[in-house]
């Protein structure tokens, strides 16, 4: 199976091939791979270097390299070309989100309001801080699914804009 | 709890439930036979009610009693004691109650302004404003903070001084009078006025700011007839010149670098002034040496303007050696949980110098692994290098220019294994929904190497 994978702003491929062999940019590579924790780190030696990979989290995916902090995404060839279709299609319709759980305790606009960029939009509480959600971008505010007092979920959509 | 010799649960997980039920933990302390409460850097820690509660339940509150917190507590009456005191404190007003108010007072003292919970420090519901139109949505987010950090909604405002660095004071007091100062730290590195990175000594403080700044807490502290453990903030700007900022009437998240560079144990001194002995020593036998650097490791990442993030803890691996402590609540399967701070864990590293004090700690951060939740590491690690830093010219600006875009440098063997353990990592949460393919050829391979 074949991967495209980005680690921050660079793209390698990569593919696992049959015997624990597998290439980067079409490259075999002599690794030993071992599994330190199971799906979590890696301990794994190339060339005489040793590194070490641990998941920080899954979704989105950040690794640590070697005390290194890297976002990556790994995407299989099925998706691949299952994405190459879809992509370019922009609904104008941009969502807030709360990123994560908490109480909402205000709402600053209703239904139709225009807004600008970076406007405050809601205000979370989590962690004991008040967040100032802000406007990703430009537009009239579409809809507002979520109401001041009420706890939400991280994810949970709390606005739509629709770009103009 | 799982170092406590014994445990009761306080209540429900929501704070005001079960952390700030007062009764509910005297309640529990009678039952328990203690004699006295120690209320950490937490909650009821800087609560003059809870003192009080406690004091009339009969049992020793250790820290300072509740009238002398509840006259610090109020900063603005605070900022009087100091002027009174011949402490020099930053232009500012009596609180307020209203926007309108607000913005006049902050018309008159001039742009950029703090706002600031009247009833309470350490930060919270505290906001800059940088000119008059962001005025009213921080005047909103800063009265909703302090009303559920303090129990109620009046701020003051106080002229911001830029390039401004936050020294604090460590200072102990007696029942008799005995009052000594400990050192100061350096405590610049703040994102939303909360400390990422502190340090002892400050590497802008020389000898004679030292001494006036430990002279000017054990003044406050003797007008407020102060007891226990507690530490006097200040502001120092680039001219040197230092403004009273407010009193933290309890110990500190950071209290371990004045330890590491003391050798006193702050926590056990306490317990023995509350238990009404004197000071053991006098400010003559207080002896600093070596410097100690303390990383805040949060559960806020940093490459998304330190959001703070919650989760499920997967693995912990804590840095160790000489010159090296951690206090920590981390452990595999935790849940970073929404209801507190996100404080995970304390790094500290100790050194002859400063210098070898930045050392171990860039060996210890990249030692460290937290995996389950985003957390403050990244920035850490990358602000020991920094040239701010490592050469001890920042300020309370150090975050805000810290860049948080920089991607970092990877050799191509770290490129080629984490691309690698990308994939595995995929493959790997894939199978835990689907059924796993027991023989895939890479997992046989890892395995039999781990056999060899």
């Amino acid at each position: 199976m074949r991967y495209e994978v980005t680690l921050d702003d660079r793209r390698v491929r990569v593919e696992l091939g049959d015997h624990g062999r597998f290439t980067v940019d079409d490259r075999a590579v002599a690794a030993s791979v071992r599994e330190t924790v199971r799906g979590r780190q890696w301990s794994i030696t190339l060339a005489g270097e040793s590194h070490e990979i641990t998941v920080v989290t899954h979704d989105p995916l950040r690794l640590d390299v070697d005390g290194n902090d890297v976002r990556a995404t790994v995407i299989d060839e099925r998706a691949l070309r299952a994405n190459r279709g879809a992509a370019g299609t922009r609904t104008g319709r941009i969502e807030l989100r709360a990123p994560m759980p908490g109480l909402l305790k205000a709402v600053h606009v209703k239904e139709g309001d225009h807004v600008v960029a970076d406007a405050p939009l809601a205000t979370l509480e989590a962690m004991k801080m008040e967040n100032e959600l802000l406007a990703p971008s430009a537009g009239r505010i579409a809809k507002v699914r979520a109401t001041a007092g009420a706890k939400v979920e991280a994810g949970a959509v709390l606005i739509v804009i629709a770009s103009e | 709890m799982r170092a406590a010799d014994a445990a009761y649960a306080i209540g429900p997980a929501a704070p005001r439930e079960s952390y700030l039920n007062a009764a509910r933990i005297i309640e529990v302390a009678r039952r328990s036979g203690a004699t006295a409460i120690h209320p950490g850097y937490g909650f009821l820690s800087e609560n003059a009610d809870f003192a009080q509660a406690v004091a009339e339940a009969g049992l020793v509150f250790v820290g300072p009693p509740a009238a002398v917190q509840r006259l610090l507590g109020e900063k603005t009456a605070a900022r009087r004691l100091a002027r009174v005191a011949e402490v020099p404190v930053a232009e500012g007003t009596e609180p307020l109650t209203d926007v309108a108010a607000a913005r006049v007072a902050a018309a008159n003292i001039g742009y950029p302004v703090l706002l600031k919970p009247a009833g309470g420090g350490g930060g919270k519901g505290m906001r800059m404003v940088r000119k008059e139109d962001e005025l009213e949505t921080a005047w909103r987010a800063a009265t909703g903070e302090a009303t559920t950090a303090f129990g109620q909604p009046a701020l003051y405002i106080e002229r911001a001084i830029w390039n401004a660095r936050h020294i604090e004071m460590q200072i102990l007091a007696d029942n008799t009078g005995n009052v000594v100062w400990l050192g100061e730290r350096d405590c610049s590195v703040q994102r939303r006025h909360q400390k990422l990175i502190e340090e002892t000594p400050g590497p802008s403080v020389g000898d004679g700011l030292r001494e006036e700044l430990g002279a000017a807490a054990v003044r406050i502290a003797r007008a407020a007839k102060y007891e226990n453990a507690g530490t006097v903030e200040f502001l120092v700007g680039g001219d040197q010149h230092f403004y009273f900022l407010e009193v933290n009437t309890r110990l500190q998240v950071e209290h371990p670098i004045t330890e590491m560079v003391t050798g006193l144990d702050l926590v056990a001194l306490q317990l023995r002034i509350a238990g009404g002995e004197p000071l053991p020593f006098a400010q003559a036998d207080v002896v600093r040496s070596g410097a100690a650097i303390e990383c805040r490791i949060t559960a806020e990442d940093p490459r998304a303007g330190f959001l703070p993030a919650s989760g499920v803890i997967a693995l912990v691996r804590e840095p160790a050696g000489p010159g090296v402590r951690v206090d920590s609540a981390l452990y595999a399967g935790m849940t970073v949980p929404t209801e507190y701070d996100p404080l995970l864990a304390k790094v500290i590293a100790y050194g002859r110098d400063r210098i070898e004090a930045i050392a171990r700690m860039r060996r210890a951060l990249e030692e460290m692994r937290v995996s389950g939740v985003p957390t403050s590491l990244a920035f850490h690690r990358s602000a020991l290098f920094h040239q701010d830093f490592v050469t001890g010219r920042y300020d309370t600006g150090f975050i805000e220019h810290w860049d948080a875009r920089i991607a970092p440098e990877l050799s191509a063997g770290a490129t080629s294994a984490a691309a690698l353990a990308a994939v595995l990592a995929t493959r790997a949460r894939g199978e835990r929904h689907t059924l796993p393919p027991a023989d895939a050829p890479w997992a046989r391979a890892a395995r039999e190497d781990a056999l060899r």
